[in-house]
């Protein structure tokens, strides 16, 4: 993924409930509210000490096109006419759920 | 697109849930640990996603009421159990003890070290309570998303809601009825108590505990109005501050000190405003800032400001700007008015200006005292002229002191007003009119002279005050002198006396510069209108006149010349008679017609000719020569005993002229009987007497000689002229005695002024009477009153009886009649 490429030198880990790492730049990731919570350092939970948010129910396939989206979502912020995102239709209603879970 | 409609959507491989069991009990088991984990703060080792998909899965069983109910009353036990323990522990009894003052410095001491540490307690466990349940929100998050729709509060404002009844309200001890927010309020009170009584205490601390009143609410809604801070805090606050500030106002005035006072006060206020942003709420500044108004402020200023010794009165002998700009300051605070200020000072203006009279009358009776011994001493005979001339000036120069007292105090005035009173606009509203009160204070009564002296003070300016100063000194002088013109109501008594002074000043060519004459016209022509200064500029404008006709007069003198004739130069000054001042014009004195003096026969031609001249060039004019204003420089030969001759050229004026060529007549050594001149001349007593003097008295000028030599002329002295007069200057100037100086009038000449002038005004009222009638047709007595006294104003203040007096006789002459009786009212008669 071109995020885990990127050269911010901040960035955290998410893991897919199957073991699939995705390494992401942390405001990318925030794109979440819930992980952004996860993260608040002030909470001082275990995941914003370590950097590492372990998703238990959520598996590989759809995290990846979670850390699609939230690229995509980080990409084109604040504009319009934007391109829609290519979504297979078989991983719909378990994005879907993912999204309610991570409230994005 | 299209190939992919075809597709199913196929249900999830595997639910998110899938795996975990539905046992509510079970998942609150291992979440309401780590939330006692939370607040003992020891989560490090929880596991956010954990706990979030705990609670995410009940509240997909639709289990989450219970699990708000839970949370809710886990909170409850929390605080109950261990943060109001912790609280109350930290309440001693010097605490609850001390809701009245502590006076005694060691129990203050006791009671704010206390007071501090049970600060610090309640702003740890508020501080500690908002970040655990921020967590909590924070894990909880999906729960108050779902539960939103059921309109219950989010579990946050519901943990603050717990926290304001189980730690704040809740009792201090199990009987008691005092509650833990009570100790609060009272301790934050007299920190602050303490700092105004100038202690340092710790500011953040209470501004923490402030934040806290200001993040609860009273109710679940969260208005801003009903934050805790505004309804309970704010209100004892003020109270408290109110008390102390009645207090504090009491307590200096008790001191007496009208500085300390405005110092205090200044200072308060802006400690307030520090408070305010540093240790308790801004909110709170615009309120503090109107009790300080109300209670140190208002209640206390009029006393203040007149205060014995040290209030106002004192400020201003003592040019305290500094304090006085912040009484100023603090008046304009609580009144846009300042009406007290505005009181005092004006009184203050009042008084000193009525000293100024005071000393003004004082130095003029002095001189009158003055003028009545001064012949004894002179009849010794050498004194100085200068010497002479002093006592009869001194009224001249009380007159010219006073009105550089009035500019100094008026300078005095401006520059509080522009430094203290911040060029407030009512300020100088009230100044101007506490100098025009003091200034016009005796108006009508024979002690007002301000018109007088003004007047006196351009003259002597214009004649000698303004040699050698620059031109913007000079304007600076007339400015000052019109700002005080402006000041005086009876303008038209002015432009008498400056007429008068002005006459003078021209015909005699005393004044030093054209330049200033003409710039003091056009200033009160701005001032006071164009009407006031006509017959002014009439004057010059005759004196223009007059220059041309004397330079016409002469080349036609040249053209016809009559070689026989003795050449008389001849300057003359042709003046319109209703333009200049009337005692110069008139021939009539003492009502009696003064015929005119017998000019001597070289002169008498010259003065025919001239008006041969004059008359055929404007005819049906009538001239009538003015002997006592003019002057003439004749070259006399003094013959000496030693056979030697001596020239002098004499400058003197018409009369002594005449008097001295009387004597080309008389053979030499032969003599002059007073009665012998005064029948040869016409010439009226009263300007020979004073011609003879300063021709055969004055010790430098004694171009006559008199027997008997003694200082008054009598009608019996014989005079002589005198072949040993001396003097080293080819010219010689003899000024004839207290003559052409402008002074003060005495008594009787102000009489006649007086007497004058009300003739005069009684001719302005009548006309504005017709004026406004002709226009108006038919007008009520009160109406034609006020409008007369408007279009007079200007000018003079009109007595209301002389107004009504005219209205009498112009009803008599028919101009008008009574229409009405009641109300009053006039017609027109056309």
């Amino acid at each position: 993924m071109s995020a885990s490429t990127s050269s911010q030198p901040e960035y955290v880990t998410l893991v897919s409930g199957d073991g699939f790492e995705f390494v992401v730049p942390r405001s990318t990731a925030c794109v979440s509210g819930t992980i952004r919570r996860m993260l608040d350092p002030s909470s001082r939970f275990s995941e914003a000490i370590s950097g590492r948010c372990a998703l238990e129910n959520i598996s590989g396939v759809v995290l990846e096109k979670v850390c699609e989206y939230f690229c995509y979502h980080q990409k084109n912020k604040n504009q319009t006419h934007v391109p829609d995102m290519d979504i297979p239709p078989e991983l719909c209603l378990e994005l879907l759920m993912a999204a309610d879970y991570l409230d994005t | 697109m299209a190939m992919r409609a075809r597709q199913k959507i196929r249900a999830p491989r595997r639910g998110l849930t899938a795996g975990k069991t539905d046992d509510f009990e079970t998942n609150w088991g291992s979440l309401s640990t780590s939330l006692k984990k939370i607040h003992t703060k020891d989560a490090s080792d929880i596991s956010f996603e954990l706990l979030y998909r705990n609670a995410y899965g009940i509240v997909l069983s639709n289990r989450g009421s219970d699990l708000y109910e839970r949370t809710k009353t886990l909170e409850k036990e929390w605080l109950d159990s261990q943060v109001k323990a912790g609280v109350t522990a930290a309440i001693t009894s010097s605490l609850i003890l001390a809701k009245e003052q502590v006076d005694v410095l060691d129990q203050a001491n006791e009671r704010r070290d206390a007071g501090e540490r049970f600060l610090v307690a309640i702003k740890e466990a508020w501080e500690d309570h908002q970040l655990c349940m921020g967590m909590i929100t924070d894990v909880l998050m999906y729960m108050d998303r779902v539960l939103a729709e059921h309109r219950k509060p989010p579990i946050y404002v519901a943990a603050m809601v717990l926290f304001r009844d189980h730690v704040l309200r809740s009792p201090i001890r199990a009987d008691s009825k005092t509650t833990v927010y009570d100790v609060l309020e009272s301790t934050v009170l007299f920190m602050i108590q303490l700092e105004r009584s100038g202690h340092i205490i710790d500011r953040p601390l209470i501004r923490h505990c402030i934040y806290m009143l200001e993040g609860l609410y009273e109710t679940i809604a969260e208005e801003e109005s009903s934050k805790l801070y505004l309804t309970v805090f704010e209100p004892a606050f003020l109270e408290a501050s109110k008390k102390f500030y009645q207090a504090e106002g009491r307590r200096l005035l008790e001191t007496g000190d009208a500085a300390t006072f405005c110092n205090t006060a200044t200072e308060r206020l802006s400690e307030e405003i520090t408070r305010c942003t540093d240790t308790i709420s801004l909110s709170t500044e615009s309120k503090i800032k109107d009790i300080l108004d109300n209670e140190l402020i208002r209640n206390n200023i009029t006393e203040v400001i007149n205060l014995e010794g040290t209030g106002v009165k004192t400020m201003l002998d003592n040019d305290r700007i500094d304090v006085l700009q912040s009484v100023y300051v603090i008046s304009a605070r609580v009144d846009d008015k300042k009406a007290p200020l505005i009181a005092a000072v004006q009184k203050r203006i009042v008084e000193m200006g009525k000293e100024i009279n005071a000393s003004a009358i004082a130095a003029s009776q002095a001189s009158i005292l003055g003028v009545g011994k001064k012949s004894e001493p002179n009849t010794s005979g050498e004194k100085k002229p200068a010497e002479k001339e002093k006592p009869v000036n001194q009224q001249t120069v009380a007159a010219i002191k006073w009105v550089d007292d009035i500019l100094a105090l008026k300078q005095k005035f401006d520059n509080i007003w522009l430094n203290a009173f911040q060029s407030d606009q009512v300020m100088q509203g009230a100044i101007s009119s506490s100098f025009s009160e003091f200034i016009n204070l005796s108006q009508g009564s024979a002690d007002s002279r301000s018109s007088e002296y003004l007047s006196l003070f351009f003259d002597e300016n214009l004649k000698k005050g303004i040699k050698g100063k620059t031109d913007s000194e000079v304007d600076a002088l007339l400015e000052n002198g019109i700002t005080l013109l402006r000041y005086i109501k009876d303008k038209d008594m002015f432009e008498a006396y400056y007429k008068k002074h002005l006459s003078r000043r021209l015909l005699m060519k005393r004044s030093v510069s054209m330049d200033a004459e003409r710039q003091m016209i056009s200033k009160m022509k701005m001032e006071v209108g164009n009407q006031f200064t006509q017959r002014l500029e009439a004057m010059f404008k005759d004196m223009t006149i007059s220059e041309d006709l004397s330079s016409g007069y002469k080349q036609h003198v040249r053209r016809a010349s009559d070689p026989d004739q003795k050449k008389i130069e001849l300057d003359i000054n042709v003046l319109t008679s209703t333009m200049w001042p009337l005692e110069i014009m008139s021939n009539v004195k003492n009502d009696k017609v003064q015929l005119p003096c017998i000019f001597p026969k070289e002169i008498e031609s010259v003065k025919q000719s001239f008006e041969r001249f004059y008359l055929g060039k404007h005819n049906g004019r009538k001239l009538s020569w003015q002997s006592s204003m003019g002057t003439a420089d004749i070259r006399a030969t003094f013959q000496r005993s030693n056979g030697k001759t001596q020239r002098h050229e004499l400058n003197v004026s018409t009369y002594a002229m005449i008097i001295l060529l009387l004597f080309n007549d008389v053979p030499a050594r032969g003599s002059l009987t007073y009665t012998e001149i005064q029948e040869r001349t016409r010439i009226p007593d009263h300007d020979l007497i004073r011609n003879l003097q300063s021709l055969a008295v004055a010790p430098k000028t004694r171009v006559l000689k008199k027997e008997p030599m003694s200082k008054d002329v009598k009608p019996t002295d014989k005079f002589v002229f005198n072949h040993d007069f001396q003097s080293p200057f080819l010219k010689v100037r003899i000024g004839v005695v207290s003559g052409s100086a402008n002074k003060v009038e005495n008594q009787d000449q102000r009489k006649e002024t007086e007497k004058k002038m009300g003739e005069e005004r009684g001719a302005s009222i009548e006309a504005a009477i017709v004026r406004i009638m002709k226009q108006r047709k038919k007008l009520p007595h009160s109406q034609l009153m006020t409008e007369v006294l408007t279009q007079l104003s200007a000018r003079f203040v009109p007595d209301v009886n002389m107004i009504k007096k005219r209205i009498e006789s112009l009803i008599d002459r028919e101009y008008l009649e009574r229409v009405e009786e009641d109300p009053p009212t006039y017609g027109y008669v056309a």
